[in-house]
């Protein structure tokens, strides 16, 4: 099945997008985790300044399933800046659901990539968590590298309550 | 010891340069970095600049050793959860060696902390080297957690020819 067809997110993909969001947190067992709504999806992307941007795979009608969704893949990404070799795309979620197999991932990544070469960035990050070895080998067979193993990098964070307290420090 | 901490502007970024250099020596890796103090003008105070700054000066009579004030700084940029929405990264947070123990670190951190918190975010995020014991320890201290030990996950990266294939199709 190849006429699947990508497109830039439009606001009114907002509820596919969060179901997509979901359904991707489910298959990380971290479903309770997202917090986020269809309405902060809709004023940080599609705003005047967004935080995100997001490509969309849909189908055609007679290739949807049962359930009826036409959108079946998405990618979130933003730019971010490396202070020793600039512009990088930072892939943030990266989900196909229902279809895997298609080429449907390959595609979403050929289309971010150009993204990334187009936009001038020279690299393309993004986490993946080491028990998702199906991920990870994807990934790899792509040329991408494990920069947590090889350079020894570890990913911190400070979630809101510390951030408080950080934030009153005098 | 007295230091402000302010907004970073384009006359900054020749020290910003210089430090990241220095941070970069630190981090055994000055051979890696590529971005001039022009590149830092260009992408950092144009129209839709891709970070933002933080500067930390010391007067004139507390100046280091080769005479500069402006002795720390912080480079972050807004990103966003698919989970929890917008959030702040801190892609460099630096003291020179001669002003540390004097909180500088803590009061640029606090800094974008009170920024991000400003604009909405609701976490922070930054990578650290495993071997640097000290920023671990640091850090720690201040709340955050290992989410690459605790989550296991692995910052992965694809670039030069290996992005240049992905892009166009090769496998």
């Amino acid at each position: 099945m190849s006429n699947f067809h990508l497109r830039k997110a439009e606001p009114k993909d907002v509820p596919d997008i969060l179901r997509l969001i979901k359904e991707l947190a489910k298959y990380e067992e971290m479903e309770d985790q997202v917090i986020l709504t269809e309405k902060d999806l809709l004023d940080d992307g599609f705003g005047d300044h967004p935080f995100y941007h997001c490509v969309i795979a849909d189908v055609p009608a007679e290739h949807q399933k049962v359930e009826g969704y036409s959108v079946i893949g998405f990618a979130m990404y933003y730019f971010t800046y490396d202070p020793w070799i600039g512009k990088l795309l930072y892939l943030e979620d990266f989900l196909f659901s229902c279809f895997t197999g298609f080429g449907i991932g390959s595609e979403i990544l050929k289309t971010l990539s150009d993204t990334a070469v187009k936009n001038r960035c020279s690299s393309m990050h993004f986490i993946v968590a080491e028990s998702n070895k199906a991920s990870i080998d994807f990934y790899k067979r792509r040329g991408a590298s494990d920069l947590s193993l090889q350079e020894g990098w570890r990913l911190f964070r400070i979630d809101k309550e510390n951030l408080l307290k950080m934030s009153a420090y005098e | 010891m007295d230091f402000t901490i302010r907004a970073a502007t384009l006359e900054d970024c020749k020290d910003i340069s210089r430090m990241i250099l220095e941070l970069a020596e630190y981090e055994k890796a000055s051979d890696q970095v590529k971005i001039t103090q022009r590149d830092l003008e260009q992408d950092g105070f144009s129209k839709n600049p891709f970070f933002h700054g933080i500067i930390a000066e010391v007067p004139e009579h507390h100046k280091s050793r080769e005479g500069h004030a402006k002795v720390g700084y912080s480079l972050y940029f807004y990103t966003y959860s698919s989970w929890k929405g917008r959030a702040v990264y801190m892609e460099d947070l630096y003291v020179m060696p001669e002003f540390r123990g004097k909180g500088i670190g803590k009061a640029l951190m606090s800094k974008v902390s009170q920024l991000g918190l400003a604009a909405g975010c609701t976490q922070l995020n930054f990578t650290v080297l495993d071997w640097n014991k000290s920023s671990l320890d640091f850090y720690l201290k201040q709340g955050c957690w290992d989410v690459t030990s605790d989550l296991g996950y692995h910052c992965m990266r694809c670039e030069g020819d290996a992005l240049e294939h992905l892009a166009q199709g090769d496998l």
